[in-house]
């Protein structure tokens, strides 16, 4: 392997860490502010390390330019959503902590 | 151990398990996100198959259409997110042996499958040969657009078919609690701002591309309607009780300059549905393109027209 392909396999290898981890969090928070506090955390830090990951092994600028432009989108689309899906809960009374407001009809729309 | 091996195996396996889960489960909701992450594994699979059309395709279309069309039906059906035992009706006493019937035939299919000779000299080898005859680089493209466009007007004209029956039986118009909730922060605005450019930035590249790489009017069409479903989800567009002319003519717009081309080619002695060139294949990829993003936002917002915002 060289050394491009060693510095490619720990950044994948890191963000499926993120994403582990956003996942446990998801299926382990007690309430949707903590939900999507574990999520964001796998959008954003998880797609980073994997875009950053492919564009070390793809080895070309315009790879590069593509895989952030499709981090930047993912955050974009990541962070309105869950700002609505925050703002959602809150306003139909779920208190953090509780598991109410629960994210069954999120005004975002799909999940991304 | 081979890796590609045990990705397919865990492809195969969740594909499998997805399945059932989607059809057994007793919550709408969570019944709906299941279907939806189907049709991603579909497209990864699709993609492990060398695929990356149907890929495209059943990502933008199977996954992303058809998932927000079920939520939007699944609020508008009450947002039931579970069946009561009592709902669920009696499965009628044929259900087991038509189940162990399709099964038992798909199983014999499936095993002589395995046991044909690959065909060298089919359809598709004919048709690969014969792509650079169309001007066509992408073979998919080639035989949606040429060899095979009866198929393929036919499925324009599924689709018209099938928004003239939603607009058959839709009720009168309800104002739809959809937008309110968006409409007060300045977060998606600013979403907006930067998706829709881009989304038809990529449609547009989609459907230029789709002659010589992956691509085609129904990716570009999904991804133009999965940025109407978005302004229509934030009430930039607001359905309208009336199609305007231009609605009705984005509807039929993919069936009708289909079947111009297709017509007009017979009046300089070609056989039907010819495509005298490249610039009748974009034309029509590009008024399906338009017809399958206004029909499937026109679906979404369950009305007939669409009106900007109210200001």
């Amino acid at each position: 392997m060289s050394a491009a392909e060693v510095l490619a396999a720990v950044l994948l290898a890191g963000g499926c860490v993120f994403f582990v981890a956003g996942t446990v969090g998801l299926l382990r928070f007690p309430d949707v502010y903590g939900r999507l506090h574990a999520m964001t955390k796998a959008d954003n830090l998880g797609m980073l390390l994997v875009c950053a990951g492919l564009a070390v092994l793809a080895g070309s600028w315009r790879a590069t330019f593509l895989l952030v432009l499709v981090w930047v989108l993912g955050m974009l689309a990541a962070s309105v959503s869950a700002h609505l899906i925050a703002r959602h809960a809150r306003r139909e009374g779920g208190a953090a902590g509780t598991p109410s407001g629960a994210p069954a009809d999120p005004p975002g729309g799909a999940p991304t | 151990v081979n890796v590609s091996l045990a990705i397919d195996a865990v492809l195969a396996l969740g594909l499998v398990t997805l399945a059932v889960l989607v059809t057994s489960g007793r919550a709408l909701f969570r019944d709906i996100v299941l279907f939806v992450v189907f049709g991603l594994i579909v497209a990864l699979v699709w993609a492990r198959l060398g695929s990356a059309d149907l890929a495209l395709a059943e990502a933008a279309i199977g996954a992303g259409v058809t998932g927000a069309l079920m939520l939007i039906a699944h609020r508008r059906l009450g947002g039931t997110t579970t069946f009561e035992a009592a709902d669920r009706p009696a499965p009628p006493r044929f259900a087991l042996p038509v189940a162990i019937l399709v099964g038992s035939a798909v199983a014999v299919i499936g095993l002589s499958a395995l046991g044909i000779e690959r065909v060298v000299e089919g359809a598709g080898a004919a048709a690969q040969a014969r792509t650079g005859e169309t001007g066509l680089r992408n073979p998919i493209t080639g035989v949606l657009l040429a060899f095979r466009n009866l198929d393929t007007l036919l499925e324009m004209v599924v689709l018209l078919a099938a928004l003239l029956g939603a607009w058959a039986i839709a009720g009168p118009e309800e104002p739809d609690p959809v937008h309110r909730a968006t409409r007060d922060t300045p977060l998606v605005a600013a979403l907006l701002s930067a998706v829709v450019p881009l989304s038809v930035l990529i449609a547009t590249h989609l459907l230029l591309a789709g002659t010589d790489q992956p691509g085609g009017a129904f990716q570009a069409g999904a991804v133009l309607a999965g940025c109407g479903v978005l302004l229509v989800l934030t009430g930039t567009l607001r359905p309208a009780a009336a199609a305007g002319f231009v609605t009705r003519l984005l509807v039929v717009a993919g069936a009708a300059a289909f079947v111009l081309v297709g017509v007009g080619a017979m009046a300089f002695g070609s056989p039907p549905m010819t495509m005298p060139g490249g610039w009748a294949v974009y034309l029509v990829e590009t008024a399906m393109m338009l017809s399958i993003a206004v029909t499937l936002t026109l679906l979404f917002a369950r009305s007939r027209g669409l009106r900007g915002e109210e200001r």
